[in-house]
């Protein structure tokens, strides 16, 4: 996919774009805020990736900008500060996701191709979700899998939801905390993986084909 | 927060006003105008009242001893005779006269006073005399008494006349003059001290609100350039450098945190791709992966640091009415099932309907602190309890027990400072910067942190960690 990074440490700029690259998307780059709201505006990108603090142009103007230029382009905003003050901010001036400094290329890398299948999904409207044979109904908020039902509570439901959205991805434990829960702080204890091994046990424990895989340093992948 | 001795506190009312020193100052000051007006007093009575004594004393002394004369030349009779012409030649002198027989022969005086004893005596006489309107005035002499030899008794005695009224006059107004100087000297006195008293306790109050951690507040000047507005600007300096120096060391502390975010964010980076590039042995694996590890490590405690100092520096954050009962029932329905897997009972009291103004993440930060150190220094088959209710005094309280070794009473105070760890602590992981944080968290929304005992019993006490919160600012 396209992504439009806009960033002006340089060393930092060139990280993400191998990075970004390595993924196998292909990296226009921006070094300030005039130049990336050019950009966006001229040509089309499927996700803009965007620091906060810019010369020329703050990061939550670019946004602002381009919201009201009608370009709707998912946009991941970069933070210094991971601050939920900063953050309503981003969100409220249109950004989709934001993510605080100091963050792993994992992280970045995972929640660049969330923003992605976030729109997909936005624009197909979907009502059902499948991977494997796991089945889940948006409407009825069932889950069955090989014919037979699967009782989740409702942050359970959630939970797998998120997953199921974003299969065959990496997601990670902050990405959880944030979108399943709304928490914007790390937990120190293992709270998140005891809720991933519970959910486990519930859909993949009677079958030999295992859906719900961790991945070793990052987080955890749904995938058939 | 600490509830160290009671600073500054004094006792109320009258005590108080009495112990100040200008109020003291103020009756040292009445006492003196009092001695000064005591000591014109007797001086203006002895120029003015005594001198007039002494001079009727005088005059009468020297008649009586001329009529002593005539009595010893003419006797009785004689006397007599000198008496009642004198008497119609003086008008100032008065006189009586009392033979041996007790027989009054003469008097010009309405009363004789009696005598006393065989002496002769001065005496003060009451007198009415006619005026030239006709009416009565009353008016004062004095004279000498005496009995003669052969058993008459003689009176002469001077009319002080207006004089004495004059004096006496005097007399009162020096009076009235020293109780009212007295009255204001003490009113003055009074206003004084309570002036500075108010001030004073002005200049405590602000000491007070430093040591309670504000470190911005200042000493109100009056303007007028007094001893006191002298102390406030000395005593504002002096805060003025404390904050400075508290502010540098924080500072400090937060740029390095600051600065040595990037490299270590790109040295994790470069780990990172090291992992991508899939290393040859299990050992590099490893090793990159603890390498991995401490950074995190290192970039969490400095986030950490990060995050509870701008809690405490930035003013505008942006307060929303919560639902804190949900709040709290999703945080312990979030933390549940890692008790469960941890072996420890994890309950929880919640009230219906709390509502509190507040920042949401940081209070539900705080509160995750909380539960988090509870399970963590709570053993396998332990407890952790969490209540939320309002209090009797209208306060929210955020409430986590658990009955793990708990804090002994003199750390209580130490725990919450940045970067304290007890030495039982040590060997767990952590930052020690947990409950600092929520510290700064229950500041931020006017509230406090109290540490107490929690549910164990008196060999292991376990712990109480509660924020109480004010429902309204």
């Amino acid at each position: 996919m396209k992504v439009l990074l806009v960033e002006d440490d340089r060393e930092m700029a060139d990280s993400l774009r191998v990075s970004l690259e390595d993924e196998g998307h292909n990296v226009d780059l921006a070094g300030d805020g005039e130049e990336g709201a050019e950009m966006a505006k001229s040509r089309a990108y499927d996700v803009i990736v965007l620091d906060r603090m810019l010369p020329k142009k703050h990061g939550t103007h670019v946004v602002r900008d381009l919201r009201s230029d009608g370009v709707s382009t998912p946009v991941l905003i970069l933070s210094a500060l991971h601050d939920e003050d900063h953050r309503v901010e981003g969100l409220d001036a249109g950004a989709n996701d934001y993510l605080g400094k100091p963050f792993s290329t994992r992280e970045l890398l995972a929640r660049v191709r969330a923003l992605w299948n976030g729109r997909e999904l936005a624009i197909s409207e979907r009502t059902r979700l499948q991977v494997g044979d796991l089945e889940m109904d948006l409407l009825a908020r069932t889950v069955h899998r090989g014919g037979g039902k699967i009782d989740l509570q409702p942050r359970e439901f959630r939970l797998l939801e998120y997953l199921m959205r974003n299969s065959g991805q990496t997601v990670t434990r902050k990405m959880l905390l944030e979108n399943v829960w709304d928490y914007h702080f790390d937990p120190q204890t293992n709270v998140i993986d005891v809720h991933i091994s519970r959910l486990r046990s519930k859909i993949d424990k009677d079958f030999t084909v295992q859906l719900l895989h961790t991945v070793r340093g990052s987080g955890y992948r749904l995938a058939a | 927060m600490r509830s160290g001795p009671p600073i500054g506190q004094r006792p109320s009312g009258l005590e108080s006003l009495i112990r100040t020193t200008t109020f003291r100052l103020a009756i040292v000051q009445a006492g003196v105008v009092l001695t000064f007006v005591v000591a014109l007093l007797a001086y203006v009575y002895i120029a003015t009242v005594g001198q007039l004594i002494r001079d009727a004393d005088a005059a009468a002394a020297q008649e009586y001893a001329s009529l002593e004369r005539a009595y010893a030349e003419g006797g009785i009779s004689r006397l007599r005779q000198e008496v009642i012409e004198r008497s119609n030649r003086q008008n100032d002198l008065l006189y009586a006269l009392i033979d041996a027989s007790g027989q009054t022969l003469y008097q010009d005086i309405p009363v004789i006073p009696p005598l006393r004893g065989e002496e002769t005596d001065n005496v003060s006489l009451k007198l009415s005399r006619p005026t030239p309107e006709g009416g009565l005035a009353s008016g004062e002499a004095r004279g000498r008494i005496g009995r003669l030899i052969g058993g008459p008794v003689l009176l002469v005695a001077r009319d002080l006349g207006g004089a004495a009224a004059i004096a006496g006059r005097i007399t009162s107004v020096l009076w009235t003059v020293a109780v009212i100087g007295l009255v204001l000297s003490i009113v003055g006195g009074l206003v004084a001290s309570r002036q500075a008293a108010r001030r004073a306790e002005a200049l405590s109050h602000t000491a007070r609100d430093v040591m309670a951690g504000d470190l911005t507040r200042r000493v109100p000047e009056a303007g007028i350039g007094d001893e006191f507005d002298i102390l406030a600007r000395d005593v504002n300096a002096m805060l003025d450098r404390l904050e400075r120096l508290v502010n540098t060391t924080r500072t400090a502390g937060d740029s390095i945190a600051h600065d040595l975010r990037s490299p270590l964010t790109r040295l994790r980076q470069r780990l990172d791709e090291a992992l991508e590039a899939k290393p040859d042995s299990e050992g590099e694996r490893t090793a990159l992966r603890k390498a991995v590890d401490e950074v995190d490590r290192l970039l969490d405690t400095f986030q950490a640091v990060l995050r509870v100092s701008r809690i405490e520096s930035v003013a505008n954050w942006r307060f929303d009415k919560l639902n804190l009962s949900e709040i709290v029932r999703e945080l312990v329905e979030f933390y549940v099932p890692a008790a469960e897997e941890a072996g420890i009972e994890l309950s929880a009291f919640v009230t219906d309907g709390l509502a509190l103004k507040g920042e949401p993440q940081l209070i539900t930060q705080a509160l995750s602190n909380l539960i988090e150190n509870a399970l963590k220094y709570t053993p396998r088959g332990g407890r952790v309890e969490i209540r939320a209710e309002m209090r009797a005094d209208g306060k929210l309280e955020l409430a986590v027990l658990d009955d793990g070794p708990g804090v002994p009473k003199q750390d209580r105070d130490r725990v919450t400072e940045r970067f304290v760890r007890l030495e039982s602590a040590r060997s767990t992981p952590g930052t020690g910067l947990g409950l600092s944080l929520v510290q700064a968290v229950a500041r931020l929304h006017k509230g406090v942190l109290a540490l107490g005992d929690g549910l164990g019993g008196t060999e292991r006490p376990g712990l109480r960690a509660a924020l109480v919160l004010p429902t309204t600012g």
